[in-house]
């Protein structure tokens, strides 16, 4: 069930693990805008830091890239498409439809950038524990004024622990009606009205009892703050992440 | 005469759809008794012990703490009487086993120093700390329930209610929650236990009360009440159906 993919936390203590959520989180925004602007040069620059810090995890993203399939795919029809969109001098022409320089060139520096974003975002997961990425939105949350931060984030919480709860019993429904035959009855709107009814149904019960157990533990939104792990070097990465940022926008 | 631990006078739940829950209840219970509250399902043990932590309301009559009704200070009531639910899926509200148990202290507000210090006390405590930060989803059934166990014993409560303990474990299992029932009891807390099968847990109990369609129908020591348990639907442990008192059911 808790299958480990490209995207699931790993345990380790490598500098990204060490480094305060806050952060890392403001650096990934920072750098994802940022990269919207960002030429060939300052991609490749990009992409040179976020192998070190592969590397300093000591995760093998070469032998995980069958996991980015799909990703990958639709990286290439979005090359494809921009090549042959955008007018400009023709490489070759094919049933009247010509792949320009232009397109091809934009094409390439648009996919390079939307994998660059994919790399830091595989990265920041990997090296975050959900529980703190909670941490860090609530604490960013904080200044925003209308929005309680704090409810927000024992609603992420409690999505986290829920949704592989409610998975299983999907899963538990499904069978049950396949051991009855279930699955003989091939009409798609059937089969999922008759999944759908005894799920909510278990789901309502499950958030009933939720709602008990948290009011039995004196559930109270003024709670505890979070607490957040300083590495000391978040000083060393925010001027970094700074210099890069920097150069993005201008190179 | 001293004032008993907890007073319940002329209680009576009807729920919003006019089902009865609980009759006339009337019970005092005074401190380090081992109880057990047994009825065959349906018999109103879960609404029953609902109440004691103020959890649900009661239509007519009162529950005193120390001579205080719990609705004055609920969230004193709620620590000081512990409760675990029967499903332990769906009473598991953090995203790590660390989280989970540090949930009630975070709720009563206070300060992180302590509660960090106090959860690591508990999680070793049970044996947990192995598991800190393992998502609660991937644990076992016997490490949930202990899981739900460890969340409230952080509270430090003077009583606690277990609904259920033992449905769906294994024999390890039981055996490591009724070695914590018995160590709690033990340290000097009140234990009440909703079952309907006693066998693993009556030779420690210390009283036995056997109710019926929502009324407490007998009240007294274990030992004069075993053989009356079958005509309450109620399964004799297997000793005392064959003729040996009440056993130890753990060597
Ligand atoms: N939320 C509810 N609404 C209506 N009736 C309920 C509700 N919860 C329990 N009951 C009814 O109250 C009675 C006592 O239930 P319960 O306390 O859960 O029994 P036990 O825990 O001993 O199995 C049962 O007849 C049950 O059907
Ligand atoms: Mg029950």
């Amino acid at each position: 069930m808790a299958e480990l993919t490209l995207f699931t936390y790993r345990k380790g203590d490598s500098l990204l693990h060490l480094l305060d959520v806050r952060c890392k989180f403001i650096l990934l925004c920072l750098t994802s805008i940022c990269i919207f602007k960002a030429h060939f040069s300052s991609v490749f620059l990009f992409i040179f830091v976020l192998i070190f810090f592969f590397i300093n995890c000591r995760i093998n993203l070469l032998k995980n890239l069958s996991g980015l399939a799909f990703f990958l795919l639709l990286l290439v029809l979005m090359f494809i498409s921009r090549s042959v969109a955008l007018p400009g001098d023709p490489v070759f022409t094919l049933f009247d439809i010509s792949v320009t320089k232009q397109g091809m060139t934009d094409g390439a520096l648009m996919v390079s950038r939307f994998f660059t974003i994919m790399m830091a975002g595989i990265l920041f997961s990997i090296t975050t524990r959900p529980a703190s990425l909670k941490n860090a939105i609530q604490w960013l949350l904080k200044p925003v004024p209308f929005v309680p931060e704090k409810r927000v984030a024992v609603m992420v919480s409690l999505a986290l622990t829920f949704l592989p709860l409610i998975l299983r019993q999907a899963n538990q429904v499904s069978d049950a009606q396949k051991a009855r035959l279930g699955n003989l009855n091939k009409n798609p709107v059937k089969k999922i009205v008759r999944l759908s009814i005894p799920l909510l149904k278990k789901t309502f019960v499950s958030a009933d009892n939720l709602a008990f157990a948290m009011e039995a533990r004196c559930y109270d939104e003024d709670r505890t703050d979070p607490e957040f792990h300083l590495s000391g070097k978040e000083g060393l990465f925010f001027i970094g992440g700074l210099v890069l940022s920097a150069c993005l926008v201008l190179y | 005469m001293k004032t008993p631990l907890i007073k319940i006078e002329n209680l009576n739940h009807s729920f919003s759809d006019g089902t009865c829950g609980i009759r006339d209840i009337c019970l005092c219970i005074d401190p380090e008794e081992f109880i057990i509250l047994a009825g065959r399902n349906g018999s109103g043990k879960t609404t029953l012990i609902r109440h004691f932590n103020g959890l649900l309301h009661p239509s007519s009559g009162k529950i005193t703490l120390n001579g205080n009704s719990i609705f004055k200070d609920i969230n004193l009531a709620r620590k000081k009487i512990g409760m675990i639910f029967q499903d332990a899926d769906t009473q598991i509200v953090g995203d790590t086993v660390f989280d989970e148990v540090a949930f009630g202290l975070e709720n009563l507000k206070i300060e992180r120093q302590y509660i960090t210090k106090k959860v690591m006390q508990v999680l070793k405590q049970l044996h947990l700390d192995h598991l800190k930060d393992r998502s609660p989803a991937t644990l076992s059934g016997g490490e949930k329930r202990k899981l739900a166990i460890a969340g409230i014993l952080v509270m430090e409560p003077d009583i606690i209610l277990f609904d259920e303990p033992f449905s769906n474990l294994d024999y390890p299992g039981t055996l490591s929650i009724l070695e914590i029932l018995i160590d709690l009891h033990e340290s000097g807390r009140t234990i009440i236990v909703a079952a309907h099968n006693m066998e693993a847990i009556i030779a420690h109990a210390t009283r036995l009360i056997i109710m019926e369609d929502g009324r407490i129908k007998k009240d007294g020591p274990p030992k004069d009440l075993v053989k009356t348990l079958e005509r309450f639907g109620i399964k004799e442990p297997c000793s005392s159906r064959l003729g040996f008192g009440i056993q130890p059911w753990q060597n």
